[in-house]
Order: structure tokens, then C-alpha cells, then sequence
């Protein structure tokens, strides 16, 4: 039983993981995530890659909307950005892996800095509209230029990393998982430096931020280009993944995607969008697996289609009334629970 | 008390949200019972979405006929197994239920619901090696047997939609004026450029070309342009209704004479019947017979038999492709081949003057990755009704 834990330092106030038992579970993790990859079928591979993508890009969101309380709906743009540029180098150049991947990062940045550009004077709902103009210019330039392949898009070959072809689900989970724990990691630490803390303190209130001496307009750039380098290194996967892409593989519709996910897993937390990231993937298809437990083939899959959107839908509904602050408060309270048992009060 | 409460409801939820994961993901572990000797159908069918509408159609159109053939005793006595999953047309959801369906069972012929998921999988099948695939999709694109050795198309892709349209223009009215009205989409943009050259060859002239959203509502000054241009034929590509009516009506409002057209996706019955009053004489491409055609076809009658109700050319286009992927298994048995993506598409292109039962009007062959025939249907409102205005034309 762990009742509390005893912190002599300001060093060990701001560690990452502060106990022993975090670090005897991460180490769980991590080993769950090396074997998993042997374990699991091909679709549960194809799964978790989509999960862990995803978790990439809402982690960026989180960022900039959980943590800086800057709302966008651009994020589907930013990863389209990273997306086209892994496949324009791939396709013109032939530039290794980590070079595009890191190239995508950067555009997706720039991208994301000068849509970030209003946020000094604009801020909730109405930023949300202008990063909204971000998903259709961006699909004005996906669609219309010849080097993004226009409305066809672009297919690309398989990553290739040390002469192998990463083209099965199995081989690219040793690609996106590991950069998306890296990501996961990078996100997790800003929030122990001056440049979180401050990101926080805009949150919080921007006002009381400015006359702290934060810069807003420096910050909230900053918050922009890193939320969008996280979109633009997941877009990255995203095309290393899919290997087509086109205009029409960046829609609202995803950016407000991440936007619930990091809504439903709890805002200002790395855990909330892993869980978010999660929830929004797999609990469709977690239905449709319990769907497939009754009988009726077929017949019953036309009928059962439908009810299962409306299932999910009340799900999310459901969480959130219960638990406003995310699944990741659901953790938490569960985590507390356990810390606490059997002498609760 | 009231915080004992709500943490016991709470506790509940999260308690009911584990059992159903543990649930779900103790399930696909298990190795789903397969007949050793089952031809297996697997389907990325959009019965939810934006397409919806015609998947349900679909699916029924399949189901129905690997019904068919299962009460008549299966292929050379092995029975035809259909497996269905929704993607509420999403690419990465299809891809998905692609790789359920394959992981739990041994699959030999694929139906995908869109062009995007068609591409997005080609390299899967390639590798994978054992599945010829077809679906929704009719983009000009996949119409490359190289690119796409292991797919095809159940009918002309968009190009030939727009060169059976054209040929049956320059018959009618030799040297007539076309627009072409299409959306801004992949799927709207798609037959375009090849399509303006065809019609220089056939010596019409394409007076105005128009691009707008898909399903755009406001198109006021796209008809303003378009009755300027005074096309004798307006062909719309790359939308289902939207915008076609609000075309059609403003242009009848003022004057414009000209013949509007649509392709497949527009085409079913229902559809066109959504236009009103003002969608009378509304012509267009459909590679099919419509359920109650009065000319000969036993299929037809077959199906009539099963449901009563009319059915829309999305079953019929689910039912044909089900029809070609078991007539190619069955080639494939039959020369005692293995039932490999290579060989169920060369038992595929040895199709040469194949009945269909009267789905298509003429003996059908396929030759590379598409079906180049169709014919020119026109609306009658009054009775309701698509009725044939050209022979089957194959390009």
C-alpha cells in the first residue's frame, strides 16, 4: 500500500515519475509495448499504429489547447502539411526517413506559426474559425498544384530504414510507436520548463501571464509551431502509414476529431490524449467486435450499423457528464482509489 | 451521501466500460470457425455515412446473390461465405475492417468502397497475393491493370461513363455545344481532361467547363455562366444530387434548353425521382438495367422474386460484383488453378460475351480492369420512371 510520497527537493517536486511504482509500471509498459507486436494480429497491429498516430497528433493539440487554452480546429491541416512533405521528399529526393519526418515536423511548424498569428487578438470561438481557414487553404493547396499531385494525390513507396522495407503493420509499429512514446515524452517534460509553465499561465489567465512578464504574442507562436510540429511529425506517420494521400484524406472532420479526443481523454493532460487519442479510435471498433458476438451475419451488420454510432455517441455523452475533466480524471480518481484502499474515507 | 452515490455510479461505468473492452478484445483472438473449403466474400460496406445510401444496397445486392448460389450448392460444392463490416466510407475505418476481415478469415475476393480505400490497399493486396478485389469505386485511375493487377471495376469507369455519354451526343446532334459540370473533388475532377479531348475527336465542342463545391447549394452564378455558354448538353460528374436540381431549376427558370445528364451515382431511380416536376427528361449513363425494365432478363425476375420492393442500381452493381468475383473462382476451379489474385484476374479477363442474366442488357467481356458499356437513360416523371433512349453502347 503506497499512502503518500516524501519529496525533499525541488528536483524530486518536479521529477517526471516520483515513485518507485512508476517506474516498476512504465518499465510494465514499455514491455507490454515491445511484446505486444508478437502477440497481436494483424489488425490489432494495423489498430494500434492508427492509435498511436493519432495519440501523436492530439498530444499537439493538447498543447495548444489543453495547456496554452487555445482552441483550433486546424490540426487536420497541420498533419496534411507534414503528410505532403514526407511524400514530396520521398518522391522528388528519396531523403531518408528521419530527415522527412523531421522536415514534416518543420513545415507543418511554419504552417502552424502564421495561422497562430491572430491568436493576440483573437481568442475562443473565434480563433477556432480562423484555424478553420487553415483546413481549407490547405486543401486549396493540396488540390490545385501539380507537385502535391492535385485532387489524385500522391502514392508513395513503403519507409526504408537500414535496406528494409517497412511496408507490414508489424514492421511500422517499431516506427510510429517509438517516435510517438518520444513525442509523448517531449510533451510531458515542457510542461516541467519555463516554456510550459508559461503556456500554462496563458491558459490560465493572459492577462495576469503579461504583466508576469510572458510574452503572449512570443508564446502563443511558440505553442502554435510546437502543437503543429506534433501534427506535422504525425501527419509524417500518417502518409509513412497509408502511403496515399490526398486532399480529401485531411478533412474537418479530423481536426475536430482530435479536438473530442482530447476533450473526452481530459485537457492540459499527456495522459488525457493518449487515453482521448485511444477512446475516439478504438471504441468503434470495440463495439463492432461485441456487435459481432450475436448472431444473425450480415442481416444483423445493416442493422446494427447505425445503433452502434448512436452507442458511441452516448458513450461520449455519458463520460463527460460524469466526468467533465476526461478520462484521464477517471484515472486519476481510480489511481487515488487504489492509493488509498482499504482505509478510504 | 449524495458523493457516495455518484462515485458508486461512477465506480459502475468504469467497471461495465472494462468488461466490455476485456470482452471485445478476448474475441478476435479466437480463430472463427472456417469451412476449409469456403470461398470467402469480404466487404468494406459504408452502411453508415455519407454514402450509406448505397451501401445498404450493397449489401443486400451480394448477400443476396452468394444467397443464390449457396441454395443452388455452391461453387463445384463449396459454399460462398459473405463477411460485412461498416466503414461509414472513412478510408482508415475500411482499411481496418480489411484487416479484421483477413486476419479471422481466409479471404478470396474483396469488395472496398471507395477509391481512396482502393489505392490506400493495392500495395496490401499485392503482397497479400490471394484476393482480387472490387467495389464503388469507378475512378479512371484504377483503370490500369499494371498499376492495379488485383482489382477492377463492375462497370465503365468515369472517362467511358463520359464517352458513352458523348457518343450518344454525337449521334443525336452532331457538332453540339457540352458543358461539363463538375465538383471539386478527386471524384468530380476525375474524367475532365480526358473527357474534353474525346469530345474534340467526336466534333463537339465543350462550350464551358464548371467547377463548384460538392453539394453546394448557392450556384446562381454558375447558372448565369453556364446559360451564357448555351450548351445543347449539360453532363454534371461528381456529385449525387446536390447541386443538380438547383442547376436544373434555375436554368429552366431562365430559358436554357439544354439537355442535362448525370452520371452513375446519380442515375439510380430514387435518385432522379428526388429532382421533382422540373428533373423530367434528366438523361444520363447507367451500366445496368434498372429493376422494373420490362425486357427480358432472368436475373431480374429473380431478384423481383426475392424483393418485391424496388431495388436500387447499388444492389445491382453489389450483385454483379458478386456475381464476377464467383464466376472468376469458379474458372479458377474449373482449370484446377489455385485461387490466387493473378489467376482469379486472368480467369476475370477471359470473360468474353458473358450473360449476366440480363444486369447488363449485352454480353459483357473484360478484356483489362473495367466493363466499357452502358446506356443512356432518361427521367419520366409522370410515370415515374427511367426510361431506356439508346441501344447498350460499348466504347
Amino acid at each position: 500500500m503506497r499512502i503518500g510520497t516524501l519529496k525533499e527537493s525541488y528536483v524530486a517536486d518536479a521529477a517526471l515519475f516520483d515513485s518507485r511504482t512508476q517506474h516498476v509500471w512504465l518499465a510494465i509498459g514499455a514491455a507490454a509495448l515491445c511484446l505486444f507486436p508478437f502477440l497481436a494480429n494483424d489488425y490489432w497491429l494495423y489498430l494500434a499504429c492508427l492509435v498511436a498516430i493519432n495519440v501523436a497528433s492530439s498530444a499537439g493539440l493538447n498543447i495548444l489547447t489543453g495547456y496554452t487554452g487555445l482552441v483550433s480546429l486546424g490540426q487536420a491541416a497541420f498533419m496534411g502539411l507534414g503528410a505532403y512533405t514526407v511524400a514530396i521528399l520521398q518522391l522528388r529526393w528519396g531523403t531518408p526517413l528521419a530527415l522527412n519526418l523531421l522536415a514534416a515536423g518543420v513545415v507543418a511548424m511554419l504552417g502552424g506559426i502564421v495561422v497562430g498569428v491572430p491568436s493576440l487578438r483573437v481568442k475562443g470561438l473565434y480563433l477556432a474559425i480562423v484555424t478553420i481557414a487553415a483546413t481549407f487553404i490547405a486543401h486549396f493547396l493540396f488540390a490545385n498544384f501539380d507537385f502535391t499531385g492535385g485532387t489524385t494525390g500522391l502514392s508513395m513507396r513503403p519507409a526504408r530504414v537500414f535496406g528494409t522495407d517497412l511496408d507490414t503493420s508489424f514492421r511500422l509499429y517499431w516506427l510510429i510507436v517509438p517516435v510517438t512514446v518520444l513525442m509523448l515524452f517531449g510533451a510531458a517534460n515542457l510542461f516541467r520548463t519555463r516554456i510550459g509553465r508559461a503556456f500554462i499561465a496563458i491558459r490560465d489567465r493572459d492577462i495576469s501571464a503579461e504583466v508576469l512578464g510572458i510574452a503572449l504574442l512570443r508564446y502563443k507562436l511558440l505553442s502554435f509551431g510546437l502543437s503543429s510540429f506534433y501534427a506535422g511529425v504525425a501527419g509524417g506517420l500518417f502518409a509513412y502509414f497509408f502511403r496515399v494521400i490526398t486532399p480529401e484524406s485531411f478533412p474537418l472532420s479530423m481536426s475536430i476529431f482530435f479536438l473530442a479526443a482530447i476533450i473526452v481523454g481530459g485537457m492540459g493532460s499527456t495522459l488525457g490524449s493518449i487515453l482521448g487519442a485511444a477512446f475516439m479510435t478504438m471504441v468503434p471498433e470495440l463495439l463492432k467486435l461485441i456487435f459481432d458476438l450475436l448472431p444473425g451475419g450480415a442481416d444483423l451488420t445493416v442493422f446494427l450499423a447505425p445503433v452502434r454510432l448512436v452507442i458511441f455517441g452516448l458513450l461520449i455523452i455519458v463520460f463527460l457528464v460524469f466526468e467533465p475533466l476526461g478520462l484521464a480524471e477517471m484515472w486519476r480518481r481510480t489511481r487515488r482509489f487504489f492509493h488509498l484502499w482499504p482505509f478510504r474515507n | 451521501m449524495e458523493h457516495k452515490q455518484i462515485s458508486t455510479r461512477r465506480r459502475s461505468l468504469m467497471l461495465g466500460a472494462a468488461a466490455s473492452g476485456v470482452a471485445a478484445l478476448t474475441q478476435p483472438l479466437s480463430v472463427l470457425a472456417q469451412g476449409a473449403d469456403e470461398i470467402v466474400i469480404g466487404g468494406s460496406i459504408p452502411m453508415t455515412g455519407v454514402f450509406a445510401f448505397a451501401g445498404v444496397g450493397i449489401n443486400d445486392g451480394i448477400q443476396d446473390y452468394v444467397k443464390i448460389i449457396n441454395d443452388a450448392g455452391g461453387i463445384k460444392g463449396r459454399k460462398v461465405k459473405y463477411v460485412p463490416e461498416d466503414t461509414a466510407y472513412k478510408v482508415d475505418v475500411s482499411v481496418a475492417a480489411f484487416k479484421k476481415i483477413t486476419s479471422q478469415n481466409k479471404v478470396n475476393v474483396y469488395y472496398g468502397d471507395s477509391t481512396g480505400f482502393a489505392k490506400t490497399i493495392n500495395p496490401e493486396l499485392e503482397r497479400n497475393g490471394n484476393i482480387l478485389m472490387a467495389g464503388a469505386s469507378f475512378a479512371s485511375e484504377l483503370n490500369d491493370p499494371k498499376k492495379y493487377p488485383h482489382q477492377f471495376l463492375v462497370g465503365p469507369d468515369y472517362t467511358e461513363m463520359f464517352g458513352i455519354l458523348l457518343k450518344h451526343i454525337a449521334k443525336e446532334k452532331p457538332g453540339a455545344k457540352v458543358a461539363f459540370v463538375y465538383s471539386d473533388s478527386e471524384f468530380g475532377r476525375d474524367p475532365i481532361e480526358k473527357s474534353e479531348a474525346a469530345a474534340k475527336q467526336l466534333g463537339l465542342s465543350v462550350a464551358i467547363k464548371i467547377m463548384t463545391a460538392a453539394g453546394s447549394v448557392d450556384v446562381s452564378g454558375e447558372v448565369i455562366k453556364l446559360r451564357r455558354a448555351k450548351p445543347d448538353y449539360t453532363i454534371f460528374h461528381g456529385y449525387i444530387l446536390a447541386p443538380i436540381p438547383e442547376f436544373i431549376t434555375q436554368g429552366k427558370q431562365q430559358g436554357m434548353t439544354t439537355k442535362w445528364m448525370g452520371t452513375f451515382w446519380t442515375m439510380d431511380s430514387s435518385t432522379v425521382m428526388k429532382m421533382g416536376p422540373d428533373g423530367d427528361g434528366f438523361m444520363g449513363v447507367m451500366p445496368y438495367r434498372y429493376y422494373y425494365d420490362t425486357e427480358p432478363a432472368p436475373m431480374l425476375e429473380k431478384i423481383r422474386a426475392m424483393r418485391p420492393e424496388y431495388q436500387s442500381t447499388a444492389y445491382t452493381q453489389g450483385m454483379l460484383a458478386a456475381m464476377l468475383f464467383l464466376e472468376s473462382v469458379k474458372r479458377c476451379l474449373d482449370a484446377g488453378k489455385p485461387l490466387t489474385g493473378d489467376a482469379m484476374k486472368a480467369a476475370l479477363n477471359s470473360i468474353k460475351d458473358y450473360d449476366t442474366g440480363g444486369l447488363i442488357g449485352v454480353p459483357i467481356s473484360i478484356p483489362g480492369n473495367s466493363i466499357p458499356v452502358g446506356r443512356v437513360y432518361q427521367a419520366d416523371m409522370k410515370a415515374q420512371k427511367m426510361v431506356a433512349v439508346s441501344d447498350w453502347i460499348k466504347l
